[in-house]
Formats: structure tokens, C-alpha cells, sequence
């Protein structure tokens, strides 16, 4: 150590010995008192300031840039396929921060166009549900034991080398399902044995249509319905809008044969706007259209004939109630009334008179014959006689080929109810060795089920793919969790030449497997779905285009798109030729017992599959507006004979001795000698509903009696002649004496007040207007009653709006009632499930209802549709109202709620006169963690006491603008879409910006037949309604 | 401190009322001092040991269904979403209404120098301030958020721009019973003083002579003192007046301004008002009547007393009946069908039996007060005024439900049943208010010594000198 000669700062020694041996000074060179004490008093502080920060406890990652297509806060829209039923619609499944989150439909798909239905939107309640089996099970002597897929398979394989050793049945029972890929994989899976077979088991078969056609056509098809070529529309029994085959396809193509173009008021009725519908040959019409006066004005022609009220029966121009016995009568008469128009003989033999008067059937007949060749007729019988009597009737009226597709039929059903009783046949004589059922509750779907969970619980291997424990899970040796089609590759081939692919949006949440990685891998060919699909697609559909030559090209477009549409392959591209000889003709009147029992599916649980689903079960029918039940409905001249009141528990019996106890309720329009039931109900595990909604002094639980929502009635089906029949003679009924009520949102409201609070000489209000198309025609304002002029406002307008004023339409015309805008903004807007008890209470708290009211007589009504949701008032009842305005206007004319400043007095809604508002009575439940999943991040989830209602989507209307502002160019119509806009499979709803001129909506309020519910109070509504115009000849046939 | 017996100069000059007498018994000055003050200086007597404890534990049940309301929810209610309002802004309506009375009878029959009134002011006053106190404790708790009350009030704050909307009915409301209560507490204090002093003069040893020398704010009783004092109890009777028609002409344009058909009508002020003297009138009857005989109070509270009130109630009854006539005529009149539905509607929906209970208990009943027999009958008078009461109720239910259940659209229309913690909550507030009601007779004195002082007939006036230390 040496001491540098010059030094800034001397250091002095004491003595030599000092200088070499010790330092005086302990610091290190270069550092002195000065500069340690600097130091020292910087650390210190530093010590002393780190100590007055709070320490951080936790971190959170933040994800702040994009990667792998997750774009922080942002939807990403991903093309897919609905697999909710065999319809398989095209879907975009809205994807934030790795969470599927929001359904829509996918207006390019050329079958759903755009619409999505209510079950369709409600899937992510089923995603994202804990009560989903979170891995494979095996059955021991008491119960299930979670098992791994490893030893699950082992097991398997070892069971299915004995059968196939033995030759043993082995047996794949599945659902209409519609994946190609799938049925590939079983018909793969099945080679190995000598005896394998795939059967179809449909709980909501239409089994009977493919029987006809096999008999008529030689073709075991189900034909492809095209509604939208149609202008007569006859139906029979087929809820053709609400539960059969596609009814989001076939609403979309009824809605084409009802669009009127933009008319205006016949005193100023020089021009003529264009269309807002997006529908290109409408607008083409409505363009072409020079006069008000032009023929072009018209609507298809739809008559139901029905045995209960059905959503589609709603909506006909005419509507008649028969017994579902006198189908084959009533085909008969009008076939042979056509057969006599297309000069052909008819019928040799008298009939029987039909319960239809005569002249009405020959209107018919000429009608249909009138437009023959776009003319169809439906039916939703499972008498194959009947069907064989529509394929008669539609032949002569040249159907096939044009308004039906029998040459590109559609595969939205196989089923075979022939083989569903055969194996129901082997099952219980124990002839089967290896069981699989995929996607289908046997025990629970069929008739006799408790004989065939004994059955299946002595085959020697049952496996099911069940994804909860349903009752087929209960009675089967092993559970296999299919995926929820969220979350798995998959396909579906909805008609022939369409295929349409699903991909997953969020890695599976649990230890499930894909159905199609299950079969590949019992028929030792292990792979993954998407290998598997991919395969499947590369060998099959790849070959049937010829748009892509390059597969990876034709793949990556085929994710992007999620269909192909593809020129019909070899084997199925034969013609099917009419083949039918005479028809047979049904002259007599059925023979029928008193009461009838008529079993259907329901428009919210249309199978037992959607029972998990508390979206579902809380949304009101379309019809009835009952929630969390299933109950048996009679016509109320037929209930005021049995003295049978609404919430009366009544003892249903058949002839063979089955029994059901459930609620009764009282429907206008049904037939009087019918009991209709509703499919789907009390099914296994959903005890767990016991305790939604909130739990209070005099609450009541959700589940019935026998610990479950609603009753299942399929032991009360009937599996003759090869169909399963939903329609069953020999019905007695009994009371019980006990009550259970039916949580309806609304009561049987008739548009009419009551009559004996009824005003003097008072006119029905005029909430619903409609008129005929008839009438329509000569004047474009049909329809309305007296107007209401406002000259002018007392006080200048307090909240003019800016740039934008944001406003609605919606055409009634084109409602039908479906409520598939219901669950769309219960997904979007974050809107709690209640509970039956709350409902009961009429508390339900869903943002946009459907208002149905019955018109006319009980036993034969019309009804009408009506959504209603926040109107949006400029002259807002609401707003003055509330005192610490919570409730105020938006520079763009929206009615905003302010969540963290309401307190709660309940005045605006009060004050509401459409009563559109919704309080939170309760704090709903929001803390299964596993559902809250689904909730949408852009949408405040409300806390107890305080006021919501609808918001026009404010959150998809920001992200709009800030959307347009960002890329720089103008708002531009139409960019924005609510939620209930977007899921509507007929378009009845139009959002938009009514500053705009040329806005589709501002177009259509400049319509004649735009109306305002309740014009009359000067709140001015934001919300426009289209007056609804029946094709009926006169307005006294529907008053 | 010598001359606190100086009859009041406003009731002295003039000519003495026709008979009977307003106070009876013979009294002496010194003698309405000692009936009056006997039952604060005594203990208290089992019937009102019985009386408290049924008014505390109807309390108490009270308190409980709102702790529990406020913690589960408003659903613990039975409303939904198309009856918004039930039992809660009924019991206030009705609450307000009882309070009425006390500052009519003190004011306004003040100010018409209606001297009957002496006897009953008091009791009635305080009634009203209970009345008013069960009222406002509706409006706090059917808010959903009760926590936040507060934001009714327009105190500065730190929300930017936010303030409260001046456009709305209830924030009127919050203004016009706060206005009312305090100036009713002032009144009803001011009233006191004089009879404080009395108190405090007479040596009951204890806390309560401490309490009541503080709170008589050293009345003297001097001419001086008189002459203060009359002239602010005649100025705050001046501005107690308009008082008693503004509150309830507030509470109805609740419902007044509202695009409700059944709520909207521009009759609502003065039918409320009327309405709230009718049942107010009716509550004082009720409990007089209850206090004159526990009390043994024969003397100050007899037939006069009733006749004059029975004859008011009557007449604000027959003015009740004409508005619910006049609404259902305008109904007719307006041909306005949602109108005409809902007064149809309430006569022969649902809740047709609220509205004839209503009818027979406000309009038919009372009209048998026409009779005199029927008016001097103290039974008869009573169970009238029950009915009365009742009747009140059975009004603000059928405004607001019927009005609320079958609106504009039908899809919407729903029923209303209350809950059992509906009721619960109405018998608390009753037991408040009879517990607060039993109280102040235990306390302070129900009559007004130092007013009926002013109006003891001629005859039985002993020499003032003679009294002079009575008071001292």
C-alpha cells in the first residue's frame, strides 16, 4: 500500500509505527469521514423512504402485448359450429383474454344466416360449468370413482378384445349428430367387430319423414326444407320456428316471405327508400318496387295446423286447432282436393267430415295449387302414413325440387326409430356385450328407462360420453367426459354439400376427451381431434372442392370461414325420383279417446341435454312464459270442465298404466282434447338448482317435489310401428289436490283489458298494431289508430342530442316470438339468474322480454309478439324522477344508468311506462367462480339495490366509436350491432343512429307502418315498432 | 316568578263560550297544575307499565325486520317489478298524514282563535313529531341502498358536477318534511317552555327538575316575558301554517307528477291534504280519547273537545268522499282509457276489497257523525276514529298499488302481497310511535298548563294574586 506522493487530502501519522502498522483511520482508501457520513446518511434515508412504501405483497401479471391472437381487453371473433343440437349453425364465438364468452351467429353461414337461437347462445352456461364431470369415471360396487384416461382405456380395450373375440354385439348409440368426422371415427371404431353397429337415438326423432321418403322416394332421406322459395307455407303439428329439425334456418327463410319494403304515408308517397334489410333479393325487390300500389307487395301465406299453441302456430296467417288423430284425415281431404285441382282422380271413397269446415280446405287446396311449385307443406307427425300423405301432397304441388331438397338432403337428423327399438329390444333381452352411447341419455330419453338401466347395467362393458352424471352415466361400468364442443375440434355436415367445422376457443377446462379422440383411440388409432378431423377433411371433403387446389390453403380457409360449401359427392348425388303409388287415403274419422297426451320438446330445454343450463331454464316460453317448469297444459274450456286451475297438481294416466304428477296450466288456442307435456324435465343432478337465487325467510326452492326441475315425462312415450310417438291416446287425469306454482313472467295477459274492469265501449290498446296485407296495400298506414299530433314541445328541448342519436326499429312483421335476443343480452350484459321463486315474484331480471299477448277468443286466439325493452325516451319519465340522478340522458340520446349512484328508491320504475326496469332486490349470486367465467369484463356486474335496465349495448356502441375513430374513417351504419340485433334469426331488429338519414334505421322509422308504443304520452321513445301485417283476408278473421 | 298565572291575553277578552264549559270540573289554577303534573310525579301506573311494554316489544319486532331487510335486500319485501312501492310509501303517506293534525291544531286553529284547542295541542303536537319520525324512517329504509342516504342531501361535495335533481319529487319531499319537522320540534318546544318552568318551579327533586330549568331557558313568567312569548308562539304559528298544507301537498305530487294513470291527476294536493287532516284528526281523537280515560284527565278533555273535532273530521271526510268521486268523474270526463281502466280497475280488480274498505271506512262511516248523539257517544266516537285510521291506511294502499299493479301494458301487470316482514315493519312503527307517544305522557306534560290556563271559565277563575306561588 503506497501512499501517493501528492494528496488531496494529507494524512498525518502519529509515530512511524502508526503510519506502517495501523490505519487511524478504519476507512478504505479514497473514503473519508466527510464521504462516509454521506453515505451513511443517504442509506439511511434511502432505508427510512423504502420503509414508508408499502410493500408490494403480490404480483399481478399484466399482459400487455399480443401474443398468440390474445389482444389484451379485446374480442377476437372466431368462426365455428354450434353443437348445441344437430341443427349445427354457423357461430362466432367472441373470444377475450382466452375466455369464449359471447355467441353469434355467423351472417355468411348460408343455412343460419346470421341468427343463433337462444339455446345456441346460452352454451357458455354450460362451458362453464362445475357440475361438468372433470374426468373419466369407472363404476365400483357403491359408486363412480375418478379414474385416469390410461386405465380407463386399458380397461376398455381389454372388455372390447373379449367381445370382439366372442363376436358379441358391440353397439354405438348416438344422437342426430351431425359431425361427420365422428361418425367416421365410430364407423372406424366398429370394423373390428363382427357384429357393430351405429344407431341413431333421436329424443326428438322425426324418424317418420325418413321412413316416408324411403317408401315414397326410395330414399331414406330427410328432405331439405328451402322456406324461402316458398309463398304457401301448410304445416302440421311442425314447430318449424321453435324446436323442429333447424328452426333458426327455417325462421331466417320464413322471415324472407314476410319483408315488406319501405312504404311511406299515403299522402306523401313520392318515393320510395331502400331497404335496410340486409337481405339482397328484398332490397332488389323493394327497389324494383316503384309504387306503393305494385303487386310486389306481398307476403307468403302460412297456415298451422296444430294441436297445441306452438311458437309457430303464433305466428301463422291462419291457424287451425285439431287433434294430432285427424292429420291423416285432413292430409287426406286436401289431397284429394289438389289431386282433383291437377286433374288427377282423388279419392274413390267419401270422407269423413273434417273438424276443418270444407270451404276452408278448398281455399286451401286452390291456394296451394295456385302456387304450385312454391308451395310446401310440413308436417310434424310420426305417423308415417301421415308423412306419406305429405309427400304425396307435396309432389303434386311440385315441391320437390323446388321448395324442397330431397337431392341435397339435409343431415341435420339420421334418425332410424326401427333401430332405436331393436337395440332398446337387445338391450333388454341381453344380447348386447359392449355398449358406447355418446351425446344421449338413454335411461332418461326413452320409454321403459327404468328397464333399460337394468339392462345396461348388466351388459358387460357400457361406456358413456356423457359429460355429467345423467342416468345412463348412473347405470353404465365407465363415464368417458366428452368435451364441450367449445373446447374440442369438431365438424358437422348440416346438409348435404355443407360442411362446417368447430374449433376450440379456450383449452379444455377439465380432464375430458373429445368423442372423436375416444373412438380413435378404442380402435387403437390414438390421435388428436384436430388430427383427426383434419384427416377426415383431407380425405373427404378436401376431394368434393374445387376452389382450393392446395389443402393447407383449403384448411386454413375452411377454420377461417367455418364452413365449406362443396358440390355433393359421388354416392349421394343420385336423384330421388317420386316413386309412390296411390296414396293412401285416410277417409274415416280417427277413432280417439277422450283426452290425448301430446309430448314436445320446449323451445328453452329442448332435450334433456339443456337442463343444466340456468340461462335456460329461466327463460321464459315463448308461449306459455313459464320458467323452471315443465307442466301439463289444457285448453281452458277443457279445464273448466275438470275444474282444473293454473298451479293445480294433476295425475296424468295412460292406459298402460304409466302415471305422471305435474302442474297444470291453462293454454288459450290448444285443442280441448289434448294434454301437452313438455320433454326434457327432471333430470338427474338438477337438485343442484335446488338453492339459485337468493335464500331468504319465505323463499321457496326451484326444484319440485321430487327434488328436480319439472318432471320427466318420457316415460310416458311410445316406440309403435318403428317411430317413437309423442302422441299418445288413452289419457285420464285426475286433481291431487296439491298446488305447485309455475313461475311465469307474465300472466295470460289478452290485449284487451279484463271485461269486467273494462271501460265502457273502450277499444283494445293500441300497444300491438297491425293490420292485412290487403288493407296494407291500399294504404301503408293501415292500421294505425287515430293519430296523436303534438304540436310542438312546451319547453325546448333540455338535452338535445350531438353527433349521434342512437335509436331502434323493430319490425314486427318479422318477430316471431323465439326469444333468442333474451339469452343474448343476459350473455352480453351480465343479467343474473334468480331462481323460479323470484320469477314467481315477478322479479325475473332479464333486460329485453318479449311481451306475447293472445287477441280474440280463448279457445281459438291470435297472438303477437312484441320485444320490448328500455325505449330510450327523449321526454324521459325515468330522469325527473330519480333524486340523485342516477338516471340521466347521453348527448346521444341514450337513457344511461348510473350503477354507483343509485340508491334505490325505485321511483323511475314507477314511473316506467313501458316497466322495463329491473331492480336487484337481492345481491344474485356471483360466487360459483367457475360460472363467473362467462361473465363479460366489459359490463359492470351489479350489486344489491340498485336499478338496470337495457343499454343499448353502451359497451358495444364505445367500442364502435373508439373502433372507427381509431382507423380514422366515419362511424360507418351498421358497425355496430347490439346483442339482440345480432342473435335475431329473422332481422326483426334494427339498431342504428337516427341523426343519420340513410341509416337502415333511420330509413325504417320513416316507414308507414312505424308506430311508438304509448306515442300518445309524448315521451318520445327512441324505440320504433313496425306494425305487424297478416296475410289475411280480412282484419275480422283475426280479432 | 310571581305572576306566571296572568291569563294569556289572546283568549281573555273574549265573551265566555257558549256551555258546556271547555274545561270541566271546577277547576281552579292551582288545581290544573296539580291533575296535570300528578302523573309525571307519580309512578307510573301498570296500565302504562302494560302499554310500554306492548309498544317496545312492537318496537322491537320492528327493529328486527329492518336489520334484517337492510341486510338481506329490499326482496325481503313483496314488491316486483311493476309494484315498486307497497307497504313502505304507504305507511309513509299514512305516517305523514297522522302528523298533520298536531301543527293544524296548533296553528292553524291557533291562529282562528278556536280555544277548544288548548286541551288537545300538546298531545297532538307531539303526535306529529312522532308521526313525522315514523314517516321518515320509510323513505330511508326502502331505498335500496339505505347507507347512502345522505346523497339526497345537496351538501357540497367532492362528486364534480354531481348534485341532486332538484326536478324530482322526493327530493321535494326530503326538503318539505325536514322543513315540517323541524318547525313542528320548534313549536311544540316553544309551547313548553312556560309549562318547563312550571315543572322545574315545582321543586321535584332530581334530574328532571335539573333537565327541565336548563330546557325552560329561565322563563320568568314576567308580563314582559308573556309579551315575548306571544308574540313569537302567533309568529310561528304564521309560519307553521302553510307548513300543514305544503308537506302533503308535496308528498302527493309524488304521485301527482308522475305519467302513472291513477297517480297523474292534478286533484292529488288538496285531496291529500284533506285526506291527512282527516286522518290526523282521527289519530288525535284516537289517542285523547285513550288519555283522557288512563289519565283521568274527564275534566280537560270532554265533550266539547270531541264535538269540535268529530264535526272537523266529519267535514274533511265528506271532502275526502268528493275526491274520490271528482277522480272518478274526471276519469269518465277525460275519455282516457289507461284512466278509466285503473279507477274501474280499483273498484273491481283485485284489490276491489282495499278500495271498498277504504270507501266504507272514510266516507260512510264518518257520516254518522252527523248525529249529535252519535258525537257525544265517547265509545261510538272511538271506534269511529279507528275506522278512520284504518280507512287512511287502506287510501294511500289503494293509490299506490292499484295504481301501480295494471298500468300501461298488460304483459307487465303483476300482483302484490306483502310479506311478512311488510308487516312486521308497520307494527314496529307503531310501536315507536306509541312508545315514544308513552313516554311523553310520562314525561312532559300532555296538556298545555299555561294555555288551558287561559281559557278556565270565568266563574271558576280564583283571584290570580291569590295563585301567584302556584306556578312559582
Amino acid at each position: 500500500m503506497t501512499t501517493p506522493l501528492v494528496q488531496i487530502d494529507m494524512q498525518y501519522w502519529k509515530s512511524p509505527a502508526a503510519r506502517d502498522g495501523y490505519r487511524e483511520n478504519p476507512l478504505p482508501p479514497g473514503v473519508n469521514r466527510r464521504s462516509f457520513l454521506e453515505a451513511a446518511g443517504f442509506a439511511t434515508s434511502l432505508v427510512a423512504l423504502g420503509g414508508c412504501q408499502r410493500a408490494p405483497t403480490e404480483y399481478v401479471p399484466v399482459l400487455n402485448a399480443e401474443t398468440d391472437n390474445v389482444r389484451p381487453g379485446r374480442a377476437r371473433s372466431f368462426a365455428s359450429t354450434c353443437g348445441e343440437c344437430p341443427a349445427a349453425c354457423g357461430m362466432l364465438v367472441s373470444v377475450r383474454d382466452g375466455r369464449p364468452l359471447k355467441m353469434e351467429g355467423m351472417p355468411e353461414h348460408p343455412l343460419s344466416r346470421g341468427g343463433l337461437c337462444a339455446v345456441g347462445q346460452a352454451q357458455t352456461m354450460t362451458l362453464y360449468d362445475k357440475h361438468r364431470l372433470a374426468g373419466p369415471l369407472v363404476a365400483t360396487k357403491d359408486a363412480h370413482e375418478e379414474s385416469t384416461w390410461q386405465d380407463v382405456d386399458a380397461q376398455i380395450a381389454a372388455a372390447l378384445d373379449k367381445a370382439a373375440m366372442t363376436g358379441g354385439a358391440v353397439r354405438v348409440v348416438t344422437s342426430s349428430s351431425s359431425s361427420p368426422t365422428l361418425r367416421h371415427a365410430i364407423d372406424a371404431f366398429l370394423k373390428r367387430f363382427p357384429d357393430g353397429r351405429r344407431v341413431v337415438v333421436d329424443p326428438t326423432s322425426v324418424s317418420a319423414i325418413l321412413d316416408a321418403h324411403e317408401q315414397t322416394h326410395a330414399a331414406r332421406r330427410l328432405p331439405h326444407y328451402r322456406l324461402e322459395k316458398a309463398k304457401v307455407i301448410v304445416a302440421f303439428e311442425a314447430d318449424f320456428m321453435g324446436t323442429w329439425i333447424s328452426p333458426v334456418e327455417f325462421a331466417a327463410a320464413w322471415k324472407t316471405g314476410r319483408t315488406l319494403p319501405h312504404r311511406q304515408a299515403a299522402a306523401h308517397h313520392d318515393e320510395l327508400h331502400g331497404d335496410e334489410l340486409h337481405d339482397e333479393d328484398a332490397q332488389h325487390e323493394a327497389k324494383a318496387t316503384a309504387t306503393p300500389e305494385d303487386e310486389k307487395l306481398s307476403l307468403s301465406y302460412h297456415v298451422q295446423f296444430e294441436s297445441r299453441m306452438t311458437l309457430t302456430g303464433s305466428n301463422a296467417d291462419e291457424r287451425h286447432r285439431v287433434h294430432p288423430g285427424e292429420f291423416g284425415l285432413l292430409l287426406s281431404h286436401l289431397l284429394h282436393r289438389v289431386a282433383k285441382l291437377a286433374g288427377q282422380s282423388g279419392s274413390q271413397q267419401p270422407f269423413a267430415a273434417a273438424s276443418v269446415p270444407s270451404d276452408i280446405l278448398d281455399r286451401l287446396a286452390e291456394r296451394l295449387w295456385q302456387h304450385r311449385s312454391a308451395a310446401v307443406v310440413l308436417c310434424g307427425s310420426q305417423n308415417v302414413a301421415d308423412q306419406a300423405l305429405v309427400n304425396h301432397l307435396n309432389h303434386l304441388l311440385d315441391a320437390y325440387g323446388n321448395t324442397i331438397d330431397l337431392d341435397r338432403p339435409s343431415q341435420q337428423r339420421q334418425c332410424d326409430d326401427k333401430a332405436a327399438a331393436l337395440l332398446v329390444d337387445e338391450l333388454r333381452g341381453g344380447k348386447v356385450a359392449a355398449l358406447f352411447v355418446v351425446g344421449v341419455d338413454l335411461v332418461h330419453d326413452l320409454p321403459a328407462g327404468e328397464q333399460l338401466r337394468e339392462a345396461i347395467a348388466k351388459t358387460p362393458l357400457s361406456v358413456t360420453l356423457a359429460d355429467r352424471m345423467d342416468d345412463s352415466a348412473a347405470a353404465a361400468k365407465f363415464v368417458c367426459p366428452d368435451q364441450h364442443p367449445l373446447e374440442s375440434w369438431g365438424d358437422a355436415q348440416p346438409a348435404t354439400g355443407l360442411y362446417s367445422l368447430r374449433q376450440p376457443t379456450i383449452r379444455p377446462l377439465t380432464n375430458t376427451r373429445s368423442a372423436i379422440e375416444s373412438f380413435a383411440a378404442w380402435s387403437g388409432a390414438a390421435g388428436t381431434a384436430l388430427s383427426l378431423v383434419r384427416t377426415f377433411w383431407k380425405d373427404h371433403v378436401f376431394a368434393q372442392q374445387d376452389r382450393e387446389p392446395d389443402f393447407t390453403r383449403f384448411w386454413n380457409r375452411a377454420v377461417h370461414d367455418g364452413f365449406v360449401q362443396t358440390s355433393a359427392p359421388a354416392e349421394q348425388d343420385q336423384k330421388a325420383e317420386f316413386t309412390g303409388d296411390t296414396p293412401q287415403f285416410v277417409t274415416t274419422a280417427p277413432a280417439r279417446s277422450d283426452l290425448t297426451l301430446v309430448l314436445h320438446s320446449q323451445v328453452g330445454v329442448p332435450t334433456s341435454r339443456h337442463a343444466h343450463n340456468p340461462w335456460l331454464q329461466e327463460l321464459p316460453d315463448p308461449i306459455t312464459k313459464i320458467t323452471w317448469d315443465n307442466c301439463a297444459t289444457f285448453s281452458p274450456r277443457r279445464a273448466n270442465e275438470l275444474g282444473i286451475a293454473d298451479n293445480d297438481v294433476v295425475e296424468l294416466k295412460l292406459d298402460g298404466g304409466q302415471t305422471l304428477q305435474l302442474p297444470a296450466f291453462v293454454q288459450p288456442g290448444q285443442h280441448d282434447d289434448i294434454v301437452a307435456v313438455a320433454l326434457g324435465y327432471g333430470v338427474r343432478g338438477t337438485e343442484r338448482f335446488a338453492e339459485v337465487g337468493p335464500q331468504w325467510l319465505e323463499s321457496v326452492p326451484t326444484v319440485g317435489d321430487n327434488g328436480r326441475v319439472g318432471v320427466n315425462a318420457a316415460p310416458m312415450l311410445k316406440l309403435i310401428d318403428g317411430t317413437l310417438r309423442f302422441v299418445c291416446d288413452g289419457l285420464s287425469v285426475a286433481k291431487t289436490g296439491r298446488r305447485h306454482v309455475l313461475a311465469t313472467t307474465q300472466l295470460h295477459d289478452h290485449i284487451e283489458v279484463p271485461a269486467n274492469v273494462a271501460p265502457p265501449g273502450s277499444q283494445p290498446r293500441p300497444i300491438v298494431q297491425e293490420t292485412t296485407l290487403a288493407e296494407y296495400a291500399a294504404d301503408p298506414a293501415a292500421g294505425a289508430p287515430h293519430a296523436h299530433h303534438v304540436e310542438g314541445e312546451l319547453w325546448p328541448d333540455d338535452h338535445a342530442s350531438g353527433q349521434h342519436r342512437w335509436g331502434m326499429a323493430i319490425d314486427l312483421n318479422a318477430c316471431n316470438g323465439c326469444s333468442a335476443c333474451l339469452i343474448a343480452c343476459q350473455a352480453e350484459n351480465n343479467v343474473p339468474v334468480v331462481g323460479r321463486d323470484e320469477v314467481a315474484r315477478h322479479r325475473e331480471m332479464h333486460w329485453i322480454r318479449i311481451d306475447r299477448y293472445y287477441a280474440g277468443g280463448e279457445d281459438d286466439p291470435t297472438v303477437a309478439h312484441q320485444p320490448m325493452m328500455c325505449q330510450h325516451c327523449a321526454n324521459a319519465p325515468c330522469e325527473t324522477v330519480c333524486p340523485v340522478l342516477a338516471t340521466v340522458h347521453s348527448s346521444e340520446g341514450l337513457n344511461q344508468q348510473v350503477y354507483n349512484r343509485c340508491v334505490g328508491t325505485r321511483y323511475c320504475a314507477n314511473n316506467c311506462p313501458y316497466k322495463v326496469r329491473r331492480f336487484n332486490w337481492f345481491d344474485y349470486a356471483h360466487d360459483d367462480e367457475f360460472a363467473n367465467l362467462a361473465l363479460n369484463p366489459d359490463v359492470t356486474v351489479r350489486m344489491r339495490g340498485i336499478m338496470e335496465k337495457c343499454s343499448m349495448c353502451v359497451q358495444r356502441i364505445q367500442e364502435g366509436k373508439i373502433e372507427a375513430r381509431r382507423q380514422g374513417v366515419p362511424l360507418e351504419d351498421g358497425a355496430i350491432r347490439t346483442a339482440c340485433q345480432q342473435s335475431c334469426p329473422t332481422n326483426a331488429i334494427l339498431f342504428g343512429d337516427l341523426n343519420d338519414p340513410d341509416s337502415a334505421v333511420a330509413q325504417a322509422a320513416g316507414d308507414a307502418r312505424r308506430y311508438a308504443v304509448l306515442e300518445e304520452l309524448n315521451v318520445r321513445p327512441a324505440v320504433s315498432y313496425l306494425r305487424k301485417v297478416r296475410n289475411a283476408t280480412k282484419e275480422s278473421d283475426h280479432v | 316568578m310571581s305572576s306566571a298565572a296572568t291569563p294569556m291575553p289572546a283568549a281573555a277578552h273574549l265573551p265566555p263560550p257558549p256551555i258546556p264549559p271547555l274545561i270541566g270540573g271546577d277547576k281552579t289554577l292551582a288545581g290544573v297544575t296539580r291533575d296535570i303534573c300528578q302523573p309525571l310525579e307519580a309512578r307510573p301506573t301498570r296500565l302504562w307499565w302494560i302499554g310500554l311494554a306492548l309498544a317496545a316489544s312492537a318496537l322491537l319486532l320492528g327493529v328486527v325486520s329492518v336489520v334484517y331487510q337492510i341486510a338481506m335486500g329490499i326482496g325481503v319485501w313483496g314488491l316486483n317489478k311493476t309494484v315498486g312501492w307497497g307497504f313502505d310509501i304507504t305507511n309513509f303517506v299514512f305516517w305523514v298524514g297522522i302528523g298533520h293534525a298536531g301543527t293544524l291544531i296548533s296553528a292553524v286553529l291557533f291562529l282562528f282563535r278556536q280555544r277548544w284547542r288548548t286541551s288537545v295541542n300538546r298531545a297532538a303536537e307531539a303526535m306529529t313529531l312522532f308521526a313525522v319520525m315514523c314517516a321518515g324512517i320509510f323513505p330511508l329504509i326502502h331505498m335500496g341502498r339505505p347507507w347512502l342516504a345522505y346523497w339526497f342531501a345537496p351538501y357540497p361535495n367532492l362528486r364534480g358536477p354531481l348534485w341532486i335533481n332538484f326536478k324530482s319529487p322526493l327530493v321535494w319531499d326530503f326538503f318539505a318534511i325536514s322543513t315540517y319537522f323541524l318547525v313542528s320540534a320548534l313549536f311544540w318546544y316553544f309551547g313548553l317552555i312556560p309549562d318547563l318552568a312550571t315543572i322545574r318551579d315545582r321543586r321535584w327533586p332530581g334530574l328532571r327538575t335539573r333537565i327541565c330549568s336548563v330546557l325552560s331557558l329561565g322563563w320568568t313568567g314576567s308580563a314582559r316575558a308573556w309579551h315575548r312569548y306571544e308574540t313569537v308562539y302567533l309568529l310561528l304559528a304564521g309560519l307553521a301554517t302553510p307548513l300543514v298544507f305544503s308537506v302533503h301537498t308535496i308528498v302527493s305530487m309524488d304521485f301527482a307528477t308522475s305519467v302513472i294513470p291513477g297517480w297523474h291527476t292534478t286533484i292529488f294536493p288538496p285531496y291529500f291534504v284533506a285526506g291527512a287532516i282527516f286522518s290526523g284528526l282521527a289519530m288525535v281523537l284516537t289517542l285523547m280519547l285513550i288519555a283522557r280515560k288512563t289519565m283521568r284527565l274527564e275534566h280537560y278533555i270532554t265533550s266539547r273537545h270531541v264535538d269540535a273535532m268529530c264535526k272537523l273530521m266529519l267535514s274533511m271526510g265528506c271532502i275526502v268522499g268528493l275526491a274520490y268521486g271528482t277522480e272518478f268523474f274526471m276519469a269518465f270526463y277525460s275519455g282516457n282509457p289507461y284512466e278509466q281502466f285503473v279507477f274501474l280497475n280499483r273498484a273491481g280488480g283485485p284489490f276491489r276489497g282495499a278500495y271498498w274498505t277504504m270507501v266504507i271506512c272514510n266516507v260512510v262511516i264518518p257520516q254518522v257523525l252527523w248525529l249529535q248523539r252519535v258525537r257525544a257517544n265517547f265509545a261510538a266516537v272511538f271506534v269511529i276514529s279507528i275506522f278512520v285510521n284504518i280507512g287512511m291506511w287502506f287510501e294511500r294502499f289503494v293509490i299506490i298499488v292499484t295504481s301501480l299493479h295494471r298500468d300501461y301494458l298488460p304483459s307487465s301487470w303483476a300482483s302484490y302481497t306483502p310479506t311478512i316482514i311488510e308487516i312486521t315493519t308497520l307494527i314496529g312503527s307503531f310501536g315507536l310511535f306509541f312508545t315514544c307517544f308513552l313516554l311523553f305522557c310520562r314525561f312532559i306534560p300532555v296538556i298545555a298548563m299555561a294555555e288551558v290556563k287561559g281559557v278556565l271559565e270565568p266563574a271558576s277563575d280564583r283571584h290570580p294574586s291569590a295563585k301567584s306561588g302556584e306556578a312559582a
